[in-house]
Formats: C-alpha cells, sequence, structure tokens
C-alpha cells in the first residue's frame, strides 16, 4: 500500500478531526461543525507548511 | 446521621468513584473505545474505536516503524515506542499484523510511522477523557 503526500494528509485529516469532534462536542451538529472546521484548518496548515518548504526542496 | 458518618460516607464514595474512574481509563486504553463504552457513551466509544483502528491499519498496511524498546537506539525512538504503545492491545495487533517488518526507505512507510504514533496519543487522549467523565459527578 502507498500514499500520495495530499492522500496522506486528507486520511490523517479526516481520522483526526473525526475523533477529535466526536471527543470535544456532544451535541450532532456541533461535532459536525468541529470536524470540518478542523479538518480545513488541518488541510490549510498542511498545505501551507508544504508550500513553506517549497524552496528547500531543491 | 451524625455529621461523622455523613462525612465517612461521602469519602468512601469518593474513593468508590475514583477507583472506578482509573479502572475505566485502564479499560480505554487496553480496548480504544471502551472507556466511553462503559459509560454507555456509545458515539464517543465508536468514533474512538474507528478512529484509532484505521490508523493503525493504515500504518501496518503503509509499513510504517512500530517501536520496540529492545530496537530503540536514542530519546525518539523512545518517546516513539511510548506514543505507539499509547494504542493498547492494538499495539500487539500492529506488531503480529506487520509481517513483512517496516519500511520507511519510502515516504509512505514514513507516515506510517507517524499515523501509529497518532493513533496511541489519540487514544490516550481518548482514555484520560473518559476518566474525567467518570469523575465527573452523576446529575
Amino acid at each position: 500500500m502507498t500514499l500520495t503526500h495530499i492522500q496522506g494528509l486528507l486520511l490523517f485529516a479526516l481520522i483526526v478531526s473525526f475523533a477529535l469532534g466526536f471527543l470535544s462536542r456532544r451535541r450532532a451538529l456541533d461535532r459536525l461543525k468541529y470536524i470540518l472546521l478542523s479538518l480545513a484548518l488541518f488541510l490549510l496548515a498542511g498545505i501551507a507548511i508544504g508550500w513553506a518548504m517549497y524552496p528547500f526542496s531543491k | 446521621m451524625p455529621d461523622e458518618e455523613i462525612i465517612a460516607a461521602a469519602g468512601s464514595t469518593q474513593w468508590r468513584n475514583e477507583v472506578n474512574a482509573i479502572g475505566i481509563t485502564l479499560a480505554g486504553w487496553l480496548v480504544p473505545g471502551l472507556g466511553h463504552a462503559l459509560q454507555r457513551m456509545w458515539g464517543r466509544a465508536i468514533a474512538c474505536f474507528l478512529s484509532v483502528g484505521l490508523l493503525v491499519a493504515i500504518s501496518v498496511g503503509l509499513r510504517g516503524n512500530v517501536f520496540t524498546p529492545a530496537a530503540a537506539n536514542d530519546a525518539f525512538d523512545m518517546l516513539g515506542y511510548v506514543a505507539d504503545l499509547g494504542t493498547g492491545s492494538f499495539y500487539a495487533l500492529a506488531r503480529w499484523l506487520e509481517v513483512h517488518g517496516a519500511d520507511v526507505s519510502k515516504a509512505s512507510g514514513d507516515y506510517g510511522t507517524r499515523f501509529l504514533a497518532t493513533a496511541g496519543v489519540l487514544n490516550l487522549l481518548a482514555a484520560l477523557h473518559a476518566y474525567e467523565t467518570a469523575r465527573r459527578p452523576k446529575s
């Protein structure tokens, strides 16, 4: 099994956001909001850090 | 009932709650989600079990490094071992399932190592959450 960088990031962000949403919120709607926000922030941070490292990759 | 008896009864109840909470934490660490399941928090129990289980399964599929104390060369390997051990019984499962050993020569293998460490830390967080909710006075 192999994953591309973006697949790894997506899987990681999805699973961890799902777990954190269920642990930290009680109501279904609050959980969904938390999961979506956490997922968006994970992806944003991952892509931003990826671009920040890009100049050092060459 | 005299005041001393009331205080003694309250102390005994508090002690019982504390022991119960520690038992729930250990159960939650050993089997991801069990700490919440014992408190009938089914949604959280299933979410913990699935999340930790998926992370471990993906980690094994990616051939990530499952750290052992014997193979630890430095403090980082030891930290990795502690993080991996956080998955409880799933750590033994990961070691048993990873028959071909780790392959961190590719990025995927390295991701696998991180996925397993994340599973461990997430499970410890869930176990601590179960402890906190078990200690909370029931309304």
